[in-house]
């Protein structure tokens, strides 16, 4: 079964359609690219899956089950996880405290009641080190790069463990290398999560994506693997204008 | 256990040692001098309380005064009942013929207790519900609970057969527990309100340092973002307001027993904003520094009207302000920054140059 099925999503904002009749799935472990000159919708779409944004049409559902009208943190509960396109993290907030937020798999009052804020986890030792901030665990979130800060949020989603993760240009304002390693990351994550990467940086996107969904004006341009929407003519014409 | 959790242990264990043995100590045992300290630990609870809602969760609440309000009344009508033998003098001076009903339950005094806690607990909560699963946030949040205070201190004025109107409640009976009389010129009686604040605080202490404190402070700086993680933002911010509200109406409980009545001053909007400045000035991330901050600043109001009868007031007002300026997170900002300057200085020593701390990041505009 899909992992999230979306149908003939719709959304409006004053008169303009950001998301125009959107169909797609994503599988389980499958890693989707979304591409798409500015304005195409990418980032709206993401909004519209992990409940920021309410959709005016259509519907989506996660391991069948709908989802297009819950509150954003039953979505979470449900496993969607999101990165966001500005690095959000708590930046008055040490990186272990961060990653503490985002390891959520007992949300309620009760339980956060009963524990205290930090609790040393080998887990997060792991995920720390996946991305080499394992050294700035007391830092406060606010003191780091923009690469690490990037990072960071990346790791609180690996903590979140959700079932499905939407990333929003991840690895933007990265090095090379720090861009080669989330690369790294991400596929070793596609193992048992999905990921929806909305990402500009076409070398990233090859060496990442199963598959691609190019985005234009709201709508599907075209859908296939990397050769295929390279070859694709109606990408290049929304891509240059002519 | 992280560095911030034991520094607040230890500051916890000295406050509790200082108004145990040291205050005391240095007033002499007298007791209207304890009588005195003993009203600035019930503020020092209210200033604490505030101190989780607005400082930990970013909650405005200027409406603390009214939680406050709550119990001293709830305290202060069961030991009026207890000291006049059938109606209380003002109902009868009012055409009052039979106690109201709802009235009637706290001629005992555990019922009172309990509701100067729950009573407080419920209101806040009520409130809370109809804000936060609507998700009004920052300035509105303030705008509402002031609105309430109002109305329900307009409330109780007009009520005056039933609350005593703008008298309060006056001539009280002390409060007996298992036969022993409140006297609250006693050093028992100081006890019991050192050993209030203290647990209120220990209360405080360990809530801000639960993972309930870190998802507060989380929803602080991004209540959005803290959703995506599937915290339900609107239930752990109504859950704060309700502690919050209990812990005020703890504090009105005890502040009724050492003045020895009931106003509806404790419900005006002058007190509650003298909450919100006791709180800034001790420092509203922490709980003790709030606490801290009600006890300095009421001392010094005591002082200062003592010595300027006349322009005590201004010269309080240029210390908030000063404050506001020059230090925005109080006293407990301070000391923190203190001592991050002390662990640069010392990191800096064996020749390596300072790198700066922060660099913001490149924002890149959100696409739509």
């Amino acid at each position: 079964m899909d992992r999230l099925q979306v149908t003939d999503l719709h959304v409006e904002f004053g008169g303009v359609r950001a998301v125009d009749g959107l169909s797609f799935s994503v599988r389980e472990g499958e890693i989707l690219c979304l591409l798409g000159p500015n304005g195409a919708g990418k980032s709206t779409t993401l909004d519209l899956i992990c409940g920021k944004t309410q959709p005016t049409g259509g519907s989506i559902h996660l391991d069948g089950v709908e989802i297009s009208h819950m509150l954003e943190f039953r979505r979470a509960r449900r496993g969607v996880g999101r990165k966001f396109q500005v690095p959000s993290v708590y930046k008055d907030l040490t990186v272990d405290e961060n990653l503490s937020i985002a390891r959520s798999k007992r949300p309620g009052i009760w339980s956060a009641l009963t524990r205290f804020a930090l609790t040393d986890s080998r887990e997060t030792e792991q995920i720390l080190d996946l991305v080499d901030l394992g050294a700035k665990r007391s830092e406060l979130a606010g003191n780091l790069s923009h690469g690490e800060t990037q990072w960071l949020e990346i790791a609180m989603l690996i903590a979140q463990d959700s079932k499905l993760i939407l990333m929003d240009e991840p690895t933007a304002g990265m090095t090379i290398q720090e861009t080669e390693r989330t690369a790294e990351i991400f596929r070793s994550l596609s193992a048992n999560h999905s990921l929806i990467v909305v990402e500009h940086d076409m070398s990233f996107v090859r060496s990442v994506a199963d598959r691609i969904i190019v985005m234009n004006r709201g709508a599907m341009l075209a859908e296939g693997s990397i050769e295929e929407i390279e070859a694709n003519e109606d990408v290049k014409t929304a891509y240059l204008g002519h | 256990m992280s560095s911030k959790f034991q520094f607040e242990l230890v500051a916890l264990v000295i406050f509790a040692v200082v108004i145990a043995f040291g205050v005391p100590a240095v007033m002499n045992y007298d007791g209207f001098e304890l009588n005195t300290f003993a009203r600035y630990l019930a503020l020092a609870i209210v200033s604490m309380a505030l101190a989780l809602s607005w400082g930990v969760t970013g909650l405005l609440n200027l409406g603390q005064a009214a939680t406050f309000g709550m119990g001293s009344y709830a305290m202060a009508m069961h030991l009026k009942l207890r000291a006049s033998s059938g109606l209380p003098d003002f109902m009868s001076w009012n055409n009052v013929s039979e106690l109201p009903l709802f009235w009637v339950p706290f001629n005992s005094l555990a019922f009172t207790l309990l509701a100067g806690l729950l009573i407080p607990a419920s209101i806040g909560g009520l409130i809370g519900i109809f804000m936060f699963r609507a998700r009004i946030a920052g300035v509105f949040v303030a705008i509402i609970t002031l609105a309430f205070l109002v109305a329900f201190q307009l409330l109780v004025i007009n009520q005056q057969g039933l609350t005593g109107g703008q008298n309060g409640l006056t001539g009280l009976a002390q409060m007996t527990l298992f036969g022993w009389a409140f006297d609250p010129y006693s050093m028992g009686f100081y006890y019991l309100v050192a050993g209030c604040v203290t647990v209120a605080l220990a209360i405080g202490v360990y809530l801000t340092h639960s993972k309930f404190g870190l998802v507060l402070r989380a929803i602080r700086e991004d209540a959005d973002r803290t959703r995506f993680f599937g915290y339900n933002v609107a239930n752990y911010k109504t859950l704060v307001f309700c502690i919050s509200a209990a812990l005020a109406g703890w504090a009105g409980m005890l502040y009724t027993l050492v003045l020895e009545f009931a106003s509806p001053t404790y419900m005006g909007v002058s007190f509650s904003l003298a909450i919100v400045i006791w709180c800034a000035v001790g420092g509203r991330e922490s709980v003790i520094a709030a606490a801290f901050g009600a006890i300095v600043v009421n001392m010094l109001e005591g002082r200062l009207s003592d010595i300027f009868v006349e322009g005590w007031h201004l010269i309080l007002g240029v210390i908030f302000v000063l404050v506001v300026m020059f230090m925005p997170r109080g006293i407990f900002g301070l000391l923190v920054e203190g001592a991050q300057k002390l662990r640069t200085v010392g990191r800096a020593r064996p020749g390596h140059a300072v790198e700066p701390l922060s660099t913001t990041p490149l924002e890149t505009n959100q696409e739509r």
